[in-house]
């Protein structure tokens, strides 16, 4: 039975929302994280990004399969999963994830088609048998790579891009709106929750990548380009900022306009959620990354390559956390509270083995993973060596690792 | 266009898909669903007819037990139903008629469902510590060692 302080309604003492409500913002952030980062190429013709552009894209994908996964293990009802997507209700809210999920799923499909059309069909030239019938079969049976063809596919991917990334935003922007709607809840209703998870999805989609990246590198023996890396870091550190401002100025200004809920969620910060909050979402996950993105953005021309990987990596794997603090806050904390505002219930301790514990959450998170893997070995991932090229052999490993080249 | 014949197939095939989705809506979406609201109307009856009957009320709890049925009715739980804590009449008198005994809950969780302090309770409502009510361990019927449940004094 969980222990209650103060006054507290019988029938609101329970977490229903669980780990999995945790992990469905964690998951749909990285999905809308990631496309911001291909966008910032394929849409803004950042070239910077070029050397992750791919790479987001597929991250983007991987973890848009897994996105509908947590809520399906937390209602139990699999078969019910594809209903949200056939049979969409314009006029429930939760129903609207079903339409956004479809619409931003089918276009991204479509982008990734087009991006990887020339790769698919240098695939199908290249096999034999059922290999080349599955390969001609992505390509839809035209092997047409004439310059006219690319710039056709081109003009596509920048369309899609265009259509793909308000899609995006609108994904990970209903989630909040899924919390920032409920007004029973002080914690959760305020219109500025769409905006707060956007944000925190674009810092966890590109601290994702800054890892990502890192470890792409290596498996796949190309050079880090620093380049990359350090735009890649600028830009963490700037929706860093964006983030962290929003969310303290939320709690500002409940703070200064002393409203009535303010005397429960003042309580429920410093006692329930201290160490997840103040701990982790303000210092480890949001004070440090700041302090050590500032020096990879603003020392950028002193650092030694090495130093600055290190760092961005470091304050990347930090924001992951603050990310997830911070859903974690938000779902748990706003359960813990009384709809009286008078009272709150012990802290909210997860199963470990159960349909919605900690080991499926993990699995959870590993499992866009596996489907990069695999992604990377039926498409591959980055675009074979000298670009256009039929399968040139990857670069020599032993001074592919260690050096990084600027452009 | 010579050149851009796959992008007509792929429009194509986003047309098929459409076109499967919207006749798959037609074929999944059933005939009374939205009769009465968002959800499929048969399905109540279907779901009534597929269950026996568990819960039947006090009133046939009296049909044999009406000595016990008459001091619940004189008691501080006259509205607490035979069945919460007797089981429902379903796992006490079979479908084919023969009786067993049924599973009683007398643990002091079920009691502290209602009695356990909460602020939020009528103040007027009897209702306890549970720590400082009981003289010893709280566990198993404890309760049940001073308390009658039929006719319960405070």
């Amino acid at each position: 039975m969980p222990e209650i302080t103060g006054f507290s309604f019988p029938n609101d003492i329970h977490v229903t929302w669980s780990l999995m409500i945790v992990m469905y913002p964690y998951i749909t952030g990285f999905v809308a994280g990631s496309f911001i980062v291909t966008s910032l190429y394929h849409l803004f013709d950042r070239q910077e990004f070029k050397p992750v552009a791919r790479l987001a894209m597929a991250t983007s994908f991987a973890f848009l399969l897994v996105a509908s996964l947590p809520l399906q293990l937390h209602l139990g009802q699999p078969q019910r999963g594809p209903f949200v997507i056939i049979t969409p209700n314009f006029t429930s809210a939760m129903a609207g994830f079903g339409i956004l999920y479809s619409f931003y799923m089918l276009v991204l499909v479509l982008e990734l088609w087009f991006v990887w059309r020339q790769e698919i069909i240098d695939r199908a030239r290249r096999s034999r048998g059922m290999k080349r019938a599955f390969y001609a079969a992505l390509a839809l049976g035209t092997y047409d790579t004439s310059p006219e063809a690319i710039e056709i596919d081109h003009k596509a991917i920048k369309i899609l891009a265009g259509i793909g990334l308000p899609a995006a935003c609108m994904l990970h922007g209903y989630v909040g709106f899924i919390f920032g709607a409920i007004k029973a809840n002080p914690w959760w209703s305020t219109p500025l929750m769409p905006v707060i998870f956007l944000l925190s999805a674009a810092v966890s989609g590109i601290a994702l990548l800054i890892l990502l990246y890192q470890v792409y590198a290596k498996l796949d023996r190309r050079p880090v380009v620093s380049t990359c890396v350090s735009a890649l870091a600028s830009w963490l550190w700037f929706f860093l900022i964006l983030t962290i401002t929003l969310e303290e100025l939320e709690l500002i200004v409940m703070a200064y306009e002393k409203s009535e809920s303010w005397l429960i969620i003042s309580e429920l910060l410093t006692t329930r959620l201290s160490f997840s909050y103040v701990t982790m979402q303000m210092i480890i996950g949001g004070l440090i990354p700041l302090i050590l993105l500032a020096v990879v953005v603003l020392m950028n021309r002193y650092l030694h390559e090495k130093v600055r990987n290190t760092l961005a990596t470091v304050a990347a794997f930090l924001t992951l956390i603050q990310v997830f603090s911070m859903r974690w806050n938000i779902v748990i904390g706003g359960q813990l509270l009384s709809k009286s505002l008078r009272g709150l219930r012990s802290p909210y301790e997860p199963e470990m083995f159960g349909r919605e514990g900690v080991l499926m959450a993990i699995a959870l998170f590993v499992a866009p993973f596996v489907i990069l893997w695999v992604f990377d070995r039926v498409l591959g991932i980055e675009e074979p060596e000298g670009s256009g090229g039929h399968g040139n052999p990857p670069a020599a490993p032993a001074e592919a690792s260690a050096a990084s080249h600027v452009p | 266009m010579e050149h851009g014949k796959h992008v007509f197939r792929i429009v194509i095939l986003v047309a098929v898909i459409l076109v499967v989705v919207i006749l798959g809506r037609g074929l999944l979406i059933p005939k009374t669903y939205g009769l009465y609201g968002r959800y499929r109307a048969a399905n109540v009856a279907e779901q009534m007819n597929a269950r026996p009957v568990l819960h039947a009320g006090a009133a046939a709890c009296a049909e044999c037990h009406s000595e016990l049925a008459a001091k619940r009715t004189a008691g501080g739980h006259r509205n607490v139903s035979c069945e919460i804590c007797h089981a429902p009449l379903g796992a006490h008198v079979l479908a084919d008629g023969s009786v067993v005994k049924p599973p009683i809950d007398r643990s002091f969780t079920l009691c502290a469902r209602c009695h356990r302090k909460m602020a939020a309770r009528p103040a007027r409502f009897p209702q306890v510590d549970l720590d400082q009510h009981v003289n010893g361990p709280v566990e198993g019927k404890v309760c049940l060692q001073c308390h009658d449940p039929h006719s319960p004094k405070p």
